[in-house]
């Protein structure tokens, strides 16, 4: 399997090289084109699996995609504007934000995990993926805007909204981004992320919630 | 008159471009201090006048500053703009009342943020970033757009509410009431004035063009960044009179008159709201 980016860095575009047989497991609703010798299987992988999925922000359910009869082409997108890197995976695996998954080799297990139950009220960081594998593999993931890596040395401070992914050799932890509540609630940065240990960090320019939230509070509400 | 504007813009062509952080040509024009052609940014300078160490990335669509702090030098930004930090830099929440206000300076903060709270415009809290032993912040707006970085030598510049990002040095800003008119538009009630010696950053909804404007020049008020220089600037409506302004679709303009130069960005955030708001409920 081969990813390419295109159009980045402001609209990119995932072209996804699958050899015969090779499969890639994509977030449904990522599927922009493909050749027709390349087959989509619906699954949820389980009811549990699938309901823990939509806690996480996720869809219920995920598409395989198999190219049949020789070489495949698949294309994929994000949803927001933005960014896409190619993460090769590790020993140790990725934590994921969870709504930057867009697609997985098949030999990757994605499990659903509680990120910190402090996380609730910030709109991210209730549920983040983490992203583990045998062997080799990869995963593709997507981000509101630039994406930027950044290297922790057991001393960052990230705004949870700004998280795309992270090493799953750091731990973490979500708190209050000020010395005190009220001083974190004026400061207008929400919940922020502690990371310890060593490891990169991916983060994204733009923040989808306060976008959302800036753009949104200014529309007529739903009904 | 008309070809003025149109000189300026492919002059500065490059301030909007890619890859080239640090070097704005409008910094290096403002500092003179810096050899032409030197290689290293002004802001590397030892000098009274050297900007603090800082990259802009991601731009011109998604563009995000990252400052160097070193010790004892603060970065006040807009709240809820920041991205990142290392541990060890402290942020403190201030009102933004402007260098030493008194009581009366809080005051007037107090009521100019609640008229703002009704007529729409950003918070008016403002982080305090330091760190005693050096470390980074990450800050980005939160509209897709681009950040510019602009040195401060004593000149004043007005930018539009929602334009301001940071700034460090001696920097003091005040607000300034764009008249009762502006009231009518979201955009242009009020002003934010920024002038001192320190770096500025600002940004914007879209690209942001620099039009150097020697004469009169007309902008709309939902794309007006900021401006500076000796302007003037009146705003009515696009026509003239009330029907041109709601047959038009222009809504309200700022009429500028003089030398100097504005800033407009190219997309306006009043129009995505109107283009979105049918669609929204069905």
């Amino acid at each position: 399997m081969q990813i390419n980016l295109l159009h980045r860095p402001a609209q990119a575009l995932a072209q996804v090289w699958l050899e015969p047989n090779e499969s890639i497991v994509a977030e449904s609703g990522a599927m922009v084109g493909m050749t027709t010798n390349v087959q989509m299987q619906t699954q949820s992988g389980g009811l549990m699996k699938g309901l823990k999925r939509m806690f996480g922000g996720e869809s219920f359910f995920r598409n395989t995609f198999t190219a049949h009869n020789g070489n495949g082409e698949l294309l994929l997108a994000h949803a927001l504007s933005g960014d896409m890197s190619v993460l090769e995976m590790t020993q140790h695996g990725y934590f994921l934000q969870s709504s930057a998954f867009i697609a997985s080799s098949p030999t990757v297990n994605i499990e659903t995990k509680v990120g910190g139950f402090r996380g609730f009220f910030s709109g991210a960081g209730v549920f983040v993926l983490k992203a583990v594998s045998q062997g080799p593999g990869q995963v593709l993931v997507g981000g509101f805007g630039g994406i930027q890596e950044l290297m922790c040395d057991g001393n960052i401070v990230i705004d949870t909204g700004h998280l795309v992914a992270w090493d799953a050799t750091l731990t973490y932890t979500v708190g209050k981004s000020g010395a005190g509540w009220i001083a974190s609630y004026l400061s207008g940065e929400g919940l922020v992320c502690h990371f310890k240990g060593q490891g990169r960090i991916w983060i994204q320019t733009r923040n989808p919630v306060e976008y959302g939230r800036s753009v949104g509070s200014q529309l007529p509400p739903r009904g | 008159m008309l070809q003025a504007p149109v000189e300026a813009r492919d002059s500065r062509m490059n301030l909007a471009t890619e890859g080239r952080p640090n070097v704005d040509p409008q910094q290096q024009q403002l500092v003179p201090a810096a050899p032409a052609g030197a290689e290293a940014p002004a802001y590397r300078d030892n000098s009274a006048q050297a900007s603090i160490p800082h990259e802009i990335t991601h731009g011109p669509a998604f563009a995000m500053l990252r400052v160097d702090l070193p010790p004892g030098q603060v970065v006040i930004a807009e709240a809820g703009a920041m991205v990142a930090r290392h541990t060890g830099v402290a942020m403190d929440v201030k009102m933004n009342a402007g260098k030493d206000p008194g009581f009366f300076g809080m005051l007037k903060a107090i009521v100019i943020a609640l008229i703002r709270k009704v007529v729409g415009g950003e918070t008016f809290f403002v982080n305090h970033f330091s760190a005693s032993q050096g470390g980074s912040v990450w800050i980005a707006p939160t509209m897709s757009g681009q950040v510019l970085h602009r040195r401060m030598n004593g000149e004043t510049i007005t930018l539009s509410t929602g334009a301001f990002l940071c700034s460090a040095g001696d920097v003091d800003m005040s607000l300034k009431f764009g008249g009762f008119r502006a009231l009518f538009a979201r955009e242009g009630a009020f002003f934010l004035e920024v002038s001192g010696r320190g770096d500025l950053w600002f940004t914007s909804y879209g690209g942001i063009e620099a039009i150097d404007v020697n004469g009169t020049y007309i902008v709309d008020n939902g794309h007006l960044v900021g401006y500076e220089g000796a302007l003037t600037f009146d705003i009515r409506s696009a026509g003239g009179g009330l029907m041109g302004m709601v047959a038009s679709g222009e809504g309200l303009v700022c009429e500028f008159k003089g030398q100097g130069r504005v800033y407009i960005q190219s997309r306006n955030h009043s129009s995505l709201l109107s283009w979105l708001r049918p669609l929204v409920g069905g």
